[in-house]
Protein backbone atom coordinates (compact mmCIF):
# COMPACT_ATOMS: atom_id res chain seq x y z
CA UNK A 1 0.00 0.00 0.00
CA UNK A 2 1.19 3.55 -0.81
CA UNK A 3 1.87 5.58 2.21
CA UNK A 4 -0.44 8.17 2.98
CA UNK A 5 -2.86 6.80 0.62
CA UNK A 6 -6.38 7.24 1.82
CA UNK A 7 -7.62 4.46 3.96
CA UNK A 8 -11.66 3.60 4.37
CA UNK A 9 -12.34 2.48 7.83
CA UNK A 10 -15.15 0.80 6.87
CA UNK A 11 -13.94 -1.07 4.06
CA UNK A 12 -11.04 -2.30 6.68
CA UNK A 13 -13.15 -3.12 9.54
CA UNK A 14 -16.06 -4.94 6.98
CA UNK A 15 -12.98 -7.00 5.60
CA UNK A 16 -12.17 -7.90 9.41
CA UNK A 17 -15.43 -8.86 10.72
CA UNK A 18 -17.71 -10.44 7.18
CA UNK A 19 -15.83 -13.79 8.03
CA UNK A 20 -17.46 -14.14 10.92
CA UNK A 21 -20.35 -12.75 9.98
CA UNK A 22 -20.67 -15.56 7.40
CA UNK A 23 -20.08 -17.90 9.99
CA UNK A 24 -22.69 -16.58 11.82
CA UNK A 25 -25.31 -16.97 9.26
CA UNK A 26 -24.58 -20.58 8.90
CA UNK A 27 -24.62 -21.44 12.35
CA UNK A 28 -28.16 -22.60 12.90
CA UNK A 29 -29.02 -23.86 9.60
CA UNK A 30 -26.62 -25.65 6.01
CA UNK A 31 -27.59 -22.42 3.42
CA UNK A 32 -27.17 -22.39 -0.36
CA UNK A 33 -24.21 -19.77 -0.85
CA UNK A 34 -26.64 -17.18 -2.73
CA UNK A 35 -28.81 -17.24 0.41
CA UNK A 36 -25.99 -16.59 2.48
CA UNK A 37 -25.20 -13.66 -0.15
CA UNK A 38 -28.91 -12.51 0.02
CA UNK A 39 -28.86 -12.16 4.02
CA UNK A 40 -25.52 -10.68 4.26
CA UNK A 41 -26.41 -7.77 1.47
CA UNK A 42 -29.78 -7.60 3.41
CA UNK A 43 -27.67 -6.64 6.93
CA UNK A 44 -26.78 -3.39 5.16
CA UNK A 45 -23.53 -2.15 5.67
CA UNK A 46 -21.44 -5.20 5.55
CA UNK A 47 -21.29 -5.70 1.73
CA UNK A 48 -21.21 -3.26 -1.21
CA UNK A 49 -20.10 -5.93 -3.82
CA UNK A 50 -21.95 -9.25 -3.17
CA UNK A 51 -19.43 -11.19 -5.80
CA UNK A 52 -16.60 -11.01 -3.23
CA UNK A 53 -18.46 -13.24 -0.33
CA UNK A 54 -17.41 -16.01 -2.54
CA UNK A 55 -13.82 -15.72 -2.24
CA UNK A 56 -14.30 -15.83 1.34
CA UNK A 57 -16.22 -18.55 1.18
CA UNK A 58 -13.91 -20.71 -0.66
CA UNK A 59 -11.22 -19.41 2.15
CA UNK A 60 -13.85 -20.57 4.85
CA UNK A 61 -13.91 -24.03 3.04
CA UNK A 62 -10.11 -23.88 3.04
CA UNK A 63 -9.79 -23.24 6.76
CA UNK A 64 -11.82 -26.00 7.36
CA UNK A 65 -14.64 -23.63 9.47
CA UNK A 66 -17.06 -24.86 7.32
CA UNK A 67 -18.18 -27.78 5.36
CA UNK A 68 -20.38 -28.10 1.68
CA UNK A 69 -22.68 -30.29 0.22
CA UNK A 70 -23.83 -31.45 -2.97
CA UNK A 71 -27.72 -30.86 -3.04
CA UNK A 72 -30.29 -31.43 -5.84
CA UNK A 73 -32.33 -28.27 -6.78
CA UNK A 74 -35.72 -27.95 -8.30
CA UNK A 75 -34.66 -25.36 -10.88
CA UNK A 76 -31.16 -25.90 -12.26
CA UNK A 77 -28.08 -27.66 -11.28
CA UNK A 78 -26.60 -29.16 -8.25
CA UNK A 79 -26.42 -26.61 -5.64
CA UNK A 80 -23.47 -26.46 -2.32
CA UNK A 81 -24.75 -25.74 0.50
CA UNK A 82 -22.81 -24.41 3.35
CA UNK A 83 -22.69 -25.80 7.04
CA UNK A 84 -20.90 -24.61 10.53
CA UNK A 85 -18.14 -27.26 11.45
CA UNK A 86 -17.14 -27.28 14.80
CA UNK A 87 -13.85 -25.44 14.19
CA UNK A 88 -15.93 -23.21 12.72
CA UNK A 89 -18.27 -22.64 16.09
CA UNK A 90 -15.16 -22.17 18.20
CA UNK A 91 -13.84 -19.36 15.92
CA UNK A 92 -17.33 -17.78 16.17
CA UNK A 93 -17.76 -18.13 19.73
CA UNK A 94 -14.24 -16.71 20.31
CA UNK A 95 -15.20 -14.18 17.97
CA UNK A 96 -18.34 -12.82 19.43
CA UNK A 97 -16.64 -12.49 22.76
CA UNK A 98 -13.87 -10.23 21.61
CA UNK A 99 -16.46 -8.64 19.66
CA UNK A 100 -18.84 -7.57 22.41
CA UNK A 101 -15.57 -6.19 23.80
CA UNK A 102 -13.87 -4.77 20.68
CA UNK A 103 -17.44 -2.72 20.18
CA UNK A 104 -17.94 -1.52 24.25
CA UNK A 105 -14.71 -0.56 24.09
CA UNK A 106 -15.05 1.83 21.14
CA UNK A 107 -18.55 3.19 21.95
CA UNK A 108 -17.10 4.17 25.36
CA UNK A 109 -14.38 6.15 23.90
CA UNK A 110 -16.85 8.00 21.12
CA UNK A 111 -19.25 8.55 24.04
CA UNK A 112 -16.26 9.99 26.23
CA UNK A 113 -15.64 11.97 23.17
CA UNK A 114 -19.04 13.68 22.72
CA UNK A 115 -19.26 14.60 26.20
CA UNK A 116 -16.25 15.66 26.35
CA UNK A 117 -17.40 18.60 23.55
CA UNK A 118 -20.15 19.14 24.92
CA UNK A 119 -18.54 20.18 28.47
CA UNK A 120 -15.69 21.96 26.17
CA UNK A 121 -18.48 24.31 25.28
CA UNK B 1 -27.92 -4.53 -25.46
CA UNK B 2 -29.06 -8.09 -24.82
CA UNK B 3 -29.10 -9.10 -21.57
CA UNK B 4 -27.18 -12.59 -22.55
CA UNK B 5 -24.43 -10.66 -23.69
CA UNK B 6 -24.32 -8.41 -20.71
CA UNK B 7 -23.67 -11.76 -18.89
CA UNK B 8 -21.12 -13.02 -21.31
CA UNK B 9 -19.11 -9.83 -21.10
CA UNK B 10 -19.25 -9.74 -17.48
CA UNK B 11 -18.15 -13.48 -17.13
CA UNK B 12 -15.28 -13.37 -19.78
CA UNK B 13 -13.74 -10.13 -17.80
CA UNK B 14 -14.16 -12.27 -14.31
CA UNK B 15 -11.94 -14.84 -16.38
CA UNK B 16 -9.77 -12.70 -17.50
CA UNK B 17 -9.37 -11.11 -14.18
CA UNK B 18 -8.84 -13.85 -12.80
CA UNK B 19 -5.63 -15.56 -14.20
CA UNK B 20 -3.16 -15.12 -11.09
CA UNK B 21 -5.75 -17.84 -9.78
CA UNK B 22 -4.46 -21.60 -9.58
CA UNK B 23 -6.42 -23.15 -12.22
CA UNK B 24 -8.96 -25.08 -10.39
CA UNK B 25 -10.52 -22.61 -8.29
CA UNK B 26 -10.39 -20.15 -11.26
CA UNK B 27 -12.97 -22.58 -12.87
CA UNK B 28 -15.07 -22.96 -9.28
CA UNK B 29 -15.42 -19.02 -8.73
CA UNK B 30 -16.68 -18.89 -12.53
CA UNK B 31 -18.98 -21.04 -11.96
CA UNK B 32 -20.23 -19.72 -8.17
CA UNK B 33 -20.79 -16.39 -9.84
CA UNK B 34 -22.50 -17.33 -12.82
CA UNK B 35 -24.29 -19.71 -10.62
CA UNK B 36 -25.11 -16.56 -8.55
CA UNK B 37 -26.35 -14.82 -11.82
CA UNK B 38 -28.56 -17.58 -12.71
CA UNK B 39 -30.17 -17.89 -8.93
CA UNK B 40 -30.64 -13.63 -8.90
CA UNK B 41 -32.28 -13.07 -12.23
CA UNK B 42 -34.69 -16.70 -11.71
CA UNK B 43 -35.56 -14.86 -8.15
CA UNK B 44 -36.12 -11.77 -9.95
CA UNK B 45 -38.30 -13.43 -12.78
CA UNK B 46 -37.02 -11.68 -15.17
CA UNK B 47 -33.85 -11.20 -17.64
CA UNK B 48 -34.48 -7.82 -19.21
CA UNK B 49 -31.61 -5.65 -19.58
CA UNK B 50 -32.34 -3.76 -16.57
CA UNK B 51 -32.52 -6.53 -13.86
CA UNK B 52 -29.05 -8.09 -15.35
CA UNK B 53 -27.69 -4.63 -15.14
CA UNK B 54 -28.97 -4.59 -11.72
CA UNK B 55 -27.68 -7.75 -10.55
CA UNK B 56 -24.41 -7.28 -12.68
CA UNK B 57 -23.98 -4.12 -10.26
CA UNK B 58 -25.14 -6.08 -6.80
CA UNK B 59 -21.96 -8.34 -7.88
CA UNK B 60 -19.59 -5.47 -7.85
CA UNK B 61 -16.45 -5.38 -10.72
CA UNK B 62 -15.27 -8.96 -11.53
CA UNK B 63 -11.52 -7.19 -10.89
CA UNK B 64 -12.90 -6.65 -7.12
CA UNK B 65 -14.26 -9.87 -6.99
CA UNK B 66 -10.99 -11.68 -7.60
CA UNK B 67 -9.25 -8.92 -5.55
CA UNK B 68 -11.02 -9.99 -2.59
CA UNK B 69 -9.11 -13.81 -3.72
CA UNK B 70 -5.73 -12.39 -3.57
CA UNK B 71 -6.30 -10.93 -0.17
CA UNK B 72 -8.01 -14.44 0.88
CA UNK B 73 -4.82 -16.19 0.26
CA UNK B 74 -3.25 -17.16 4.01
CA UNK B 75 0.09 -17.64 2.92
CA UNK B 76 1.28 -14.11 1.69
CA UNK B 77 -1.24 -11.60 2.56
CA UNK B 78 0.63 -8.86 0.50
CA UNK B 79 1.45 -11.00 -2.46
CA UNK B 80 -0.40 -8.75 -4.54
CA UNK B 81 1.81 -5.53 -3.66
CA UNK B 82 5.25 -7.17 -3.57
CA UNK B 83 6.01 -8.74 -6.66
CA UNK B 84 5.78 -5.18 -8.99
CA UNK B 85 7.77 -3.68 -6.60
CA UNK B 86 10.92 -6.01 -6.51
CA UNK B 87 10.62 -6.06 -10.25
CA UNK B 88 10.89 -2.49 -9.75
CA UNK B 89 13.57 -2.40 -7.49
CA UNK B 90 15.60 -4.85 -9.49
CA UNK B 91 15.29 -3.51 -13.09
CA UNK B 92 18.68 -3.01 -14.13
CA UNK B 93 17.61 -0.34 -16.61
CA UNK B 94 17.98 3.19 -14.83
CA UNK B 95 19.28 6.17 -16.24
CA UNK B 96 22.70 5.78 -15.07
CA UNK B 97 23.14 1.98 -16.44
CA UNK B 98 21.49 3.21 -19.99
CA UNK B 99 24.34 5.56 -20.15
CA UNK B 100 26.81 3.89 -19.14
CA UNK B 101 25.96 1.48 -22.52
CA UNK B 102 25.54 3.98 -24.43
CA UNK B 103 28.67 5.52 -23.69
CA UNK B 104 30.58 1.84 -23.92
CA UNK B 105 29.05 1.45 -27.42
CA UNK B 106 28.32 4.67 -29.35
CA UNK B 107 30.59 6.69 -27.51
CA UNK B 108 33.35 4.47 -28.26
CA UNK B 109 32.79 5.64 -32.09
CA UNK B 110 31.63 9.40 -31.37
CA UNK B 111 34.51 9.97 -28.68
CA UNK B 112 37.27 7.18 -29.09
CA UNK B 113 38.63 6.84 -25.45
CA UNK B 114 37.05 9.68 -23.93
CA UNK B 115 33.52 7.68 -24.90
CA UNK B 116 34.35 4.38 -22.57
CA UNK B 117 36.45 5.89 -20.01
CA UNK B 118 33.59 7.94 -19.18
CA UNK B 119 31.16 4.79 -19.71
CA UNK B 120 33.28 3.20 -16.99
CA UNK B 121 32.81 5.94 -14.63
CA UNK B 122 29.05 5.72 -15.58
CA UNK B 123 29.00 1.46 -14.65
CA UNK B 124 30.95 2.38 -10.78
CA UNK B 125 28.08 4.96 -10.09
CA UNK B 126 25.34 2.51 -10.94
CA UNK B 127 23.75 0.87 -7.80
CA UNK B 128 22.30 -1.67 -9.39
CA UNK B 129 25.37 -3.84 -11.11
CA UNK B 130 27.55 -6.08 -8.10
CA UNK B 131 30.82 -5.29 -7.73
CA UNK B 132 31.95 -8.48 -9.12
CA UNK B 133 29.78 -7.40 -12.76
CA UNK B 134 31.73 -3.42 -12.67
CA UNK B 135 35.54 -5.22 -12.58
CA UNK B 136 34.87 -7.59 -15.22
CA UNK B 137 33.46 -4.53 -17.25
CA UNK B 138 36.37 -2.70 -16.34
CA UNK B 139 38.79 -5.26 -17.51
CA UNK B 140 36.85 -5.88 -20.70
CA UNK B 141 37.34 -1.92 -21.68
CA UNK B 142 40.61 -1.42 -20.53
CA UNK B 143 42.01 -4.58 -22.42
CA UNK B 144 40.05 -2.98 -25.81
CA UNK B 145 41.29 0.32 -25.43
CA UNK B 146 45.27 -1.22 -25.09
CA UNK B 147 44.32 -3.64 -28.15
CA UNK B 148 45.17 -0.99 -30.87
CA UNK B 149 48.18 0.16 -28.58
CA UNK B 150 49.50 -3.05 -28.08
CA UNK B 151 49.14 -3.55 -31.93
CA UNK B 152 50.64 -0.59 -33.28
CA UNK B 153 53.59 -0.93 -30.73
CA UNK B 154 54.48 -4.94 -32.10
CA UNK B 155 53.81 -3.55 -35.33
CA UNK B 156 56.16 -1.04 -34.90
CA UNK B 157 59.21 -3.25 -33.14
CA UNK B 158 58.47 -5.79 -35.79
CA UNK B 159 59.68 -3.31 -38.62
CA UNK B 160 62.49 -2.15 -36.43
CA UNK B 161 63.71 -5.32 -36.55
Amino acid sequence: MVPGEARNPLTELRRGVLEHCVLAVVREEESYAFDIVRVLAQAGELVTSEGTIYPLLSRLRRDRLVTTTWRESDAGPPRRYYRITDDGRRALDAFVGEWKRFRDAVDALLRAKERGRVHGR
Amino acid sequence: MDADVLVRDYLGRLEAASWPLPAERRRELASEVSEHIEAALSEAGRRDEVTVRNVLERLGPPEEIVAAEDGAAKEAPTSAAQPAEAIRASSPWGAIEIGALLLLTIGAILLPFVGPLLGLVFVWISTQWTTRQKSVATVIVVALLMLPVLILFAASAGTTI
